[in-house]
């Protein structure tokens, strides 16, 4: 009976398995051809696709900003000009795959300068991270947080270049493509500096 | 700490350190979408387009380059048939060659050029020393009277008619020497 019964369990939990498999795949298919349908509208100069475009990155924009570390009004600003540029460039626009990428480089760009017209202004990051139910009472949960808040010390305090490709690929949860085009180098060059980065997050995190 | 271990904390990172955005900010950036939405400008758009296939700066020189000398001659009121492109083309792939260097071989084939278009050019690079700095290759007479010498250094300088007369007499007489 136990034998039967665990059969069963094993069995439900393939087909659970493979259920979620085929919706993530639906899911970025569903995505994908969005995103092309996005890009092609936008590239025939469509407003309201501008505008959906607007509501789909105005808030990963703007978490963009503050990740490299300018502070709220600035963030607010460069994500302001980051989708002024790209009214101004849709034309470099290709397709919805690299929707993504497109929009990040500009984004990327628009910080760069920022940062190049001033050099000595301090890195001001996000300043508290969101513990979901965490229970004082755990201490596993406790020195989890605090490891993650090292973390997020020693992200911010990584060199430009290195933790503009920390942000990217790990943070902003784009592809190696996605984050390569957004960053304007090619893919060893990025990879390397991902490299770098690690590295030095390793040595750092106790 | 292992990568894995750094690869899902970095994940869960970004996951949690948000924050919220101020909710009118979407709203303001849409009130400022532009009435007509560019598509393509020819312009920095172009050289936008270059940099972005990584072409190296080179070839992207080389490109525009050409490109100006067809819009010359496509519009610039010079026959086709006279050879003009085919001329500049020449002398483009010369200089790519390496012939960039050698000044006499350029300045014939200027010479060859001004000559098809009726300018008033005379070639003295057969007669005199190229070795020789101070000696003309080649003189053109340009519409305010004035004449324009090419040295074999691959310098040009414009002289006067006395000038002229004096540098072509010394230059006679170092041959006869």
């Amino acid at each position: 009976m136990k034998k039967k019964a665990k059969l069963a369990e094993q069995k439900a939990d393939l087909t659970y398995l493979k259920n979620t498999r085929r919706n993530t795949d639906s899911d970025k298919e569903y995505l994908s051809q969005r995103r092309d349908s996005l890009a092609v509208r936008l590239r025939t100069g469509n407003r309201e696709a501008a505008a959906e475009l607007v509501d789909e990155y105005y808030q990963q924009i703007y978490l963009f900003m503050r990740r490299l570390g300018h502070d709220r009004q600035v963030s607010e600003d460069l994500t302001q000009e980051c989708f002024f540029n790209a009214w101004h460039h849709i034309g470099q626009l290709k397709d919805g795959k690299a929707l993504n990428g497109w929009i990040y480089r500009i984004a990327s760009n628009v910080s760069r300068l920022h940062w190049r017209k001033h050099k000595h202004k301090e890195v001001i990051g996000i300043e508290g991270i969101e513990m979901p139910n965490s229970g004082k009472g755990e201490p596993e949960k406790m020195e989890h947080n605090e490891q993650l808040a090292n973390l997020k010390d020693v992200v911010e305090r990584l060199p430009q270049k290195l933790r503009e490709t920390i942000i990217l690929h790990y943070i902003q949860q784009l592809t190696i493509a996605e984050a390569t085009e957004a960053a304007g180098i090619n893919q060893g060059t990025f990879k390397s500096r991902l490299n770098r980065a690690l590295k030095i997050l390793r040595k750092n995190i106790k | 700490m292992k990568e894995e271990q750094i690869n899902e904390l970095l994940n869960e990172l970004g996951r949690r350190a948000i924050e919220p955005v101020r909710p009118g900010l979407g709203e303001e950036i849409k009130q400022r979408i532009p009435h007509r939405l560019s598509r393509h400008k020819i312009g920095w758009d172009t050289v936008n387009i270059i940099i972005d296939l990584r072409l190296s700066k080179s070839v992207a020189a080389a490109a525009i380059i050409i490109t100006m000398i067809l819009l010359l001659n496509l519009f610039g009121g010079r026959d086709l048939t006279s050879g003009g492109i085919v001329k500049d083309g020449m002398l483009l792939i010369n200089y790519w060659r390496g012939a960039g260097e050698d000044h006499v071989l350029i300045a014939r084939s200027k010479y060859e050029h001004l000559l098809d278009r009726g300018e008033n050019v005379i070639w003295y690079g057969d007669s005199i020393d190229v070795k020789d700095a101070n000696s003309a290759l080649m003189q053109r007479k340009l519409p305010d009277g004035k004449y324009e010498l090419t040295f074999p250094d691959g310098h040009e300088k414009q002289v006067d008619s006395e000038q002229l007369v004096k540098l072509l007499t010394r230059m006679l007489e170092k041959r006869t020497k």
